[in-house]
């Protein structure tokens, strides 16, 4: 206000005479110059503030800067943003849509149901219409998503030494390789793919021969079925797979099998499997299953009877079975010469005896299984026992195999090495797999791939297979791509996208429809294979729709046949087939299997499957080689001890070294999969390939190896450190007598529980269930009027799968923290799977799993500790999390006796995954990856603490879904993403108020206690002791001793 | 020098200063040091600390960026070395307010000679303290969360957690020490500001204005006297309760949850034992080192040192006890988790931090039994180091041991900490002394008008009247202060 002047008078002219109100105007008029020199107009001068700014000045100033700065100089890009307006039908903002399609899980197509958000999807689901799926998905599975948004992927199309091409170019040239192909019939054309059963494959396949016919077709994979297809063909005369009925069965044994975990077909054999073990009542039926094998597996932790043994002692321990079966009266003919009378591996006699009479006992309802890596004399054995024990048609089927591939794909792959060492490939198709990283030591694939004039690798990554190609293509995911597969049972499936392929890709059909015929899409060439199951061309539309809704065409299934055995065909392959060295100290085994959670290595840049804990050994982001703890100190070997293992022909790899009880002596156990050196940014470099230690002849099991130690250490981290109860009432078990003479325990001897029975309940058993407080709180306990949330955990069929674990990830955006940070102990898990040793042989112990998530406490220790209300209790009983609130004093995770608690101690979603503590933090995750977030569930930044919180989101979503539509809630309508996948239906989800839900029977069941009671927490979930069936007959023979 | 007054010899009453000593002379002692300048030493020492200082706002800010996960905390131990100092600096800040309330309401006058230290200390520690429970949380940004203000979403702090007792108890704590000390400092201040008057130039001036301000005008009238009197007692009647009460509540932290080895009653009291144990271990490594550089032998007389060490005995023999009884009642109460977690400490991976605890807290202590070793300099000097170290020890066995082997084995984990946990620690360390170098820099490091008014020539009352009380009453005290305004 300091410079508002007063109008000045009118300028005075000379002469003129003062015109003046006042005295004081008069006075100020005298100097007219100054002040006519503040109203001059601003000048771009005064703009510029040199001390003082005035309002008019500033305001101009202002005006100009805000011109200046909005508009520029430049035109700036124009951006057009376009409103949601044209919506695609069917497709609501924030309701997610679910589509049928099939992934290839361990070579077979498994249906599963992809949940999609806005065009994305996010969490597979199993499809429950689907034979090899019924409902359920295993880890791998659940971490699809992962891999297909996985930011390592390759997106562009690569000539020679990585050169960036594009699809013309690559077109182009490929149409020339073709012409030129032409003229001898593709004499020097081989194609390299993995097995697989697609019908469209086949028949592309099939084209492309009748185009090229000097053309050939070579197969590879690292795990493959070929000993079960050619103990088929002894046996039966054709390659059949195998099907055995787990849920009726009585007996089960598993010869090397772990038909619970990494071999094909486990989905719906655990679904079987826990239906043979739920017993609810002690009068129940229970299978029991017997297992040898040598590494501890799935199968083997669920076994009641396991006897471990050396991978190549099985042979010797499968015909010792069938020669006590014979003297038992199975009538197994010429089988019993052929065996002669061979003696049972060392120590096994006992087991052997019990096994014979169990299974002669339970005639026509047991089933006989051998593990894929057992040779195939071994197979056809068991299909003989089978015969023998008349169980076909009851317990054990079979079905024809659709894709004759050769047997032995080592020694395929070793054909195709062989043709170009002499000059005979000049063009290579690689359609989709790894060669290179996972063929066997000994045909040094790289060296040869590099001979050959024209290379061509279509795969997902540029990997350690492309490096060694002229031309690298990328590959579609499976949730990008058309195709088609058929499970086991020979059903016909669409594999349909879910989302058009991220970085171009194109899938193998694609490719292999070049060859044969005109390029066309792969959407026509399945539909093309297609027309084949339809009658009319009217049908065929109403056929498509149909088999794209529901996943799968219903009536494909090809006939199961019950074929018997033809025994001397199966006493030649036995008189033929000389019984191996046995193992001991002088001549140590090498068993290599799949990996629990990589299989065989294609997803290795997943790094959800990458920190999920090993069921077994709990180890996180590495592999290793596994030792018996009597072998261990044998050799003098430690954890973390790096050795190096040889044998002669195949090549010198080092791995570290892990003490596993379980393991049998003088039995190393490898895992494939692992130790990738070109997969991304989370697989590089971790673990170690065994793969240069197999050869085409010995591809699994292999004797006579070397060992070294190398003196170095290795740092392998596990989730789980202490694998002991330490006498503590936690996952609480008891074998069927026990349960038979006291259905109560899992109760504390003093306590008694709300069940429909009569009279005192007691218990006398060594390990008592944990006490039930006998004072309760000093305040009145909330009743629960409405919902009361409550959850099962069943561990007599939990197998301990993981299949869970990576649901709840993939449900709950859960981060990955890294190998560093686990060693730590900050895994983000919500629901982890405790493994127990149970029993004082620590060679051979006992195993409990038990899943822990947050048991929701009715009185919640976690609650009253949180100085800022962050975690409290909502009125349906769960125990809420407020991450907006929360301050991370991490005191409720302190107090939290179960520790489902995870905390955020770092922003995990940085961009390199190293999850290192680097100044860079606040870089963002690659884009892909963002969009698997489930977007019904909050992402938590760091210093947050979060939990399981029963899917909260998926119950919300199902009360709104109940109130618009005026209904009462059903039963079991909600699902939890860790119960929906559970293979063995272990975890039940509900309300507990509601009489007619599953969840509030099991929870009154004998077998269901609260883990911890005695604290008096009050936990909504309930676990059911686990029931063992241990043989009888066994124990009672090993008491003497 | 007069005869009056003098100690009782044939009870054992001894000087509480060199005997012989004047008003003048206690004032000369004291107050030259913050006139001189600084000796070479000083500086030497100020440079070390306040580097170590400057890492721990360097750390703190790196925390901050980072966030609390490049700390060494993992689950199971959520809370580690960041709630092992908190408790830590926190006890070592209880032996301030008791010796300077409780021992002065109980008429101890051998405290004056340790008493403005102690404070001083206790209100460093505190700082030292406080931070730990500030940078712990995970989004320090919200951390006002915490305070019971108003809002429009009607949340309060949770008034059941022991974390909010312990922030309302740990503040109440620090001002009210805060308060008791600035008190005690007032005559000194004018002291100080009425030896400026002579002094010439700009230090002169600066002397007379801060200490002019901060003696709030204190004339040393009978008036101010007897109103200081009053406050000083009732400041010392309101801090006494809370020494018992800050490290009862701070140990709610752990009695109050169900994890074995927090879940414990005896808590309140262990915990007030450990921290009075702890902290005139830490007034003891102080006054050795200052006494020593200082010259100030003739204030803080070997009397003090023994009856510090005779204290700790006595502490340390309760913490000991303590330890005892954890055993006995895990071991009575038949609970398997309880047993497990104490057999744990002894035999687990942490058995290593477990003998440093009782080597330290329980046996060196005992030493003290005998007059030779509680009389003697380097024997006290290294027993106090390592109770220092022991109580550290106490608290990391408590916190971080028994988060480790908690009920279900499968979450057991082993603790590791990382290098910005130690620079944590080792910056409190550098902060705690620069302050305390500070102080002793610019403070009368020694409560020069309580001094004088335990003189013998300060009791007006001649020495036939067998007066056993010797009162620092308001005369005795006027004197003192005339005498100190010479």
């Amino acid at each position: 206000m300091s410079k508002r002047q007063p109008y000045p008078q009118e300028p005075a002219r000379p002469g003129d005479k003062p015109v003046w109100i006042t005295l004081g105007e008069k006075r100020s008029a005298k100097a007219p110059d100054a002040s006519a020199e503040l109203v001059t107009p601003i000048k771009s001068s005064d703009v510029i503030p040199t001390s003082r700014l005035s309002r008019r000045g500033f305001l101009g100033l202002g005006a100009a800067s805000a011109a200046i700065a909005s508009e520029g100089c430049i035109r700036r890009q124009v951006e057009h943003i376009y409103p949601y307006a044209k919506a695609p039908e069917y497709v609501i903002p924030g309701v997610p849509n679910h589509y049928a399609t099939i992934l290839t899980r361990h070579d077979e197509y498994v249906g599963a149901l992809v949940e999609s958000h806005e065009g994305h999807p996010t969490k597979i689901e199993g499809n429950q219409d689907h034979p090899t799926s019924l409902g359920s998905a295993d880890a791998m599975m659940q971490a699809a998503t992962m891999d297909l948004y996985d930011a390592d992927r390759s997106a562009t199309v690569r000539e020679k030494n990585g050169k960036g091409s594009d699809w013309a170019a690559f077109d182009k040239a490929f149409d020339a390789i073709l012409k030129t192909l032409a003229a001898d019939g593709g004499g020097k054309l081989r194609v390299l793919m993995r097995p697989s059963n697609s019908p469209t494959i086949i028949r592309l396949r099939e084209a492309a021969v009748d185009k090229f016919p000097h053309a050939r077709f070579h197969f590879y994979a690292p795990v493959s079925q070929g000993n079960v297809y050619a103990g088929g063909k002894i046996a039966f005369g054709t390659p059949v797979m195998p099907r055995y009925n787990y849920a009726f069965a009585k007996t089960i044994v598993s010869l090397d099998a772990d038909f619970l975990g990494t071999e094909q077909g486990a989905l719906h054999a655990t679904k079987g499997f826990a239906r043979g073990r739920r017993i609810e009542r002690p009068s129940d039926p229970m299978s029991r299953l017997w297992v040898v094998e040598p590494t501890l597996t799935v199968t083997g932790a669920n076994a009641d009877e396991r006897f471990r043994l050396a991978a190549g002692d099985v042979d010797a321990f499968a015909r010792a079975l069938a020669g006590e079966l014979a003297s038992r009266g199975v009538d197994i003919g010429p089988v019993k010469d052929a065996i002669g009378d061979a003696k049972a591996p060392e120590g096994t006699d006992a087991f052997v005896k019990a096994l014979a009479d169990d299974l002669v006992a339970n005639k026509g309802k047991s089933a006989v299984v051998a593990g894929r890596r057992q040779p195939p004399h071994v197979h056809a054995l068991v299909h003989a026992l089978n015969t023998a024990l008349e169980n076909v048609g009851r317990t054990a089927s079979y079905a024809p195999v659709s894709d004759l591939v050769p047997f032995d794909l080592g020694a395929d792959l070793k054909a195709l090495a062989d043709d170009i060492d002499g000059g005979k490939v000049d063009v290579l198709l690689v359609l989709g797999g790894n060669p290179v990283y996972d063929a066997p030591g000994d045909i040094k694939l790289g060296e040869k791939f590099d001979k050959v004039p024209t290379s061509i690798h279509l795969s997902s990554h540029f990997d350690e297979t492309s490096e060694h190609c002229t031309w690298h293509l990328p590959m579609t995911h499976e949730l990008e791509q058309w195709g088609d597969g058929r499970a086991y049972d020979g059903t016909w499936s669409i594999q349909q996208p879910l989302i058009a392929p991220l970085h171009g890709g194109r899938s193998a059909i694609e490719i292999l429809a070049r060859l044969g015929e005109e390029p066309a899409k792969a959407y026509d060439l399945v539909r093309t294979t297609f027309r084949e199951r339809a009658m009319t061309p009217a049908h065929f539309e109403a056929a498509w729709k149909t088999a794209l809704r529901l996943g799968l065409d219903s009536g494909s299934n090809s006939i199961q046949f019950e074929a018997h055995a033809t025994l001397p065909d199966v006493a030649a392959a036995l008189q033929k087939a000389p019984l191996p060295k046995p193992i001991g100290p002088q001549n140590l085994e090498i068993a290599i299997a799949p990996d629990n959670k990589l299989h065989d290595g294609m997803s290795a840049n997943n790094p959800w499957l990458l920190e999920l804990p090993d069921p077994l050994t709990k180890i996180v982001w590495d592999n290793a080689a596994l030792f018996s703890p009597a072998t261990a100190k044998a050799l003098d070997i430690e954890d973390n001890d790096v050795v190096s293992l040889s044998r002669d022909g195949a090549q010198t790899i080092e791995v570290a070294a892990f003490v596993m009880p379980g393991q049998a002596d003088n039995s190393i156990g490898l895992v494939l999969g692992w130790g990738r050196q070109n997969s991304g940014r989370y697989g590089n470099g971790r673990g170690f390939d065994v793969s240069p230690l197999r050869t085409v002849k010995d591809m699994d099991i292999m004797s006579g190896a070397k060992l070294a130690k190398s003196g170095r250490t290795y740092k392998l981290v596990q989730t789980q450190e202490h694998g002991r109860m330490e006498g503590r009432p936690l996952a609480l078990d008891t074998t069927v007598e026990e349960f038979k003479s006291n259905p109560h325990f899992v109760l504390f001897p003093s306590d008694e529980k709300e069940i429909a029975e009569t009279g005192p309940v007691k218990r006398e058993l060594e390990r008592p269930g944990s006490p039930t407080p006998k004072t309760g709180p000093l305040w009145d306990r909330i009743k629960y009027e409405a919902h009361k949330w409550g959850m099962t955990i069943d561990l007599s069929t939990c197998t301990g799968c993981n299949a869970c674990v990576v649901a709840c990830i993939a449900e709950n955006n859960i981060a990955f923290v890294g190998k560093e940070q686990v060693y730590r102990g900050r895994e983000m898990h919500w629901l982890r799977i405790d493994r127990y040793f149970v029993g004082e042989e620590e060679n051979n112990p006992d195993i409990a799993f038990q899943p822990v998530a947050c048991v929701q406490c009715e009185d919640a220790p976690c609650e009253n500790v949180c100085p800022v209300n962050a975690t409290t209790h909502s009125e349906e009983g769960l125990n809420d999390m407020a991450y907006n609130r929360c301050i991370g004093t991490r005191y409720c995770a302190n107090n939290c006796p179960y520790k489902v608690r995870r905390f955020n101690f770092l922003e995990w979603r940085s961009p390199e995954g190293a999850r290192q503590p680097v100044l860079d933090t606040y870089q963002d995750i690659p884009e892909t990856e963002k969009m698997a977030f489930n977007p019904d569930v909050t992402v938590r930044m760091r210093g947050v603490m979060e939990k399981c919180t029963y899917c909260v989101q998926r119950i919300e979503e199902a009360k709104i879904a109940a109130r618009r539509e005026q209904r009462g809630m059903g039963p079991n309508e909600i699902k939890t993403a860790c119960q929906q996948t559970c293979p063995a239906d272990a975890i039940v989800f509900g309300d507990l108020n509601e009489p007619r839900s599953e969840v509030s029977r099991l929870a009154r069941s004998e077998r269901g206690y609260a883990l911890l009671a005695v604290l008096g927490t009050h936990p909504r979930t309930t676990h059911l002791g686990k029931i063992r069936n241990p043989s009888p007959a066994l124990h009672k023979a090993k008491e003497p001793k | 020098m007069s005869s009056r007054n003098r100690p009782i010899k044939e009870i054992g009453e001894v000087y509480l200063t060199k005997e012989g000593m004047s008003f003048h002379e206690v004032s000369d002692t004291v107050c030259t040091v913050t006139e001189k300048r600084a000796p070479r030493n000083w500086w030497i020492a100020f440079f070390i600390t306040s580097t170590f200082a400057a890492i721990l706002f360097i750390t703190i800010a790196y925390v901050f960026w980072q966030g609390i996960g490049v700390w060494g905390n993992d689950s199971p131990s959520f809370w580690a070395w960041d709630i092992t100092n908190f408790v830590w600096w926190i006890g070592i800040g209880h032996a301030g307010t008791l010796i300077s309330a409780v021992l002065f309401i109980f008429r101890q006058k051998w405290r004056t000679g340790i008493n403005r230290a102690a404070e001083a200390m206790t209100i460093f520690a505190v700082i030292c303290a406080l931070l730990f429970p500030a940078i712990h949380v995970g989004r320090v940004w919200f951390i006002y969360y915490m305070f019971p203000i108003p809002n429009q979403m009607a949340i309060w702090p949770n008034f059941k957690s022991p974390l909010v007792w312990d922030f309302f108890a740990v503040s109440t704590y620090f001002t009210v020490s805060l308060l008791f000390w600035y008190a005690g400092l007032l005559p000194d201040f004018a002291l100080l500001r009425d030896r400026a008057m002579g002094m010439i130039g700009r230090a002169g001036k600066i002397r007379r204005l801060v200490y002019g301000s901060l003696a709030l005008g204190w004339r040393g009238s009978h008036r101010h006297w007897q109103n200081y009197e009053r406050m000083y007692l009732i400041l010392a009647a309101l801090a006494t309760p809370l020494v018992l009460s800050v490290h009862s509540v701070v140990s709610m932290d752990f009695a109050t949850s169900v994890i074995p080895g927090w879940h414990t009653t005896i808590f309140p009291p262990y915990f007030v034992a450990g921290a009075i144990f702890s902290g005139f271990a830490m007034v003891q490594t102080l006054m050795l080192i200052t006494r020593a550089v200082y010259g100030m032998k003739s204030l803080i007389t070997m009397r003090h040192l023994e009856l510090m060490n005779k204290i700790m005995l006595l502490t340390g023999s309760l913490v000991g006890y303590a330890y005892f009884m954890e055993f006995f009642i895990a071991a009575y109460s038949g609970d398997e988790y309880e047993r497990y977690d104490f057999l744990s400490r002894l035999f687990g991976p942490f058995w290593w931090a477990y003998v440093w605890m009782f080597g330290c807290n329980v046996v060196v202590p005992q030493l003290f039994w005998f007059k030779r070793f509680r009389t003697s300099v380097p024997v006290m000097l290294a027993v106090s180091c390592l109770v220092n170290i022991g109580m550290w020890f106490e608290r990391f066995v408590i916190i971080v041991q028994s988060q480790n082997r908690d009920f279900l084995p499968s979450s057991w984990g082993y603790y590791r900490p990382t290098g910005v946990d130690v620079c944590l620690f080792l910056g409190t360390l550098g902060l705690f002394f620069t302050l305390f170098l500070l102080f002793i820099r610019w403070v009368p490091m020694i409560a020069i008008a309580e001094v004088k008014g335990v003189l013998p020539q300060a009791d007006p009352h001649d020495v036939g009247e067998h007066s056993t009380e010797g009162s620092p009453g308001h005369e005795a005290a006027a004197d003192a202060a005339l005498a100190g305004g010479e």
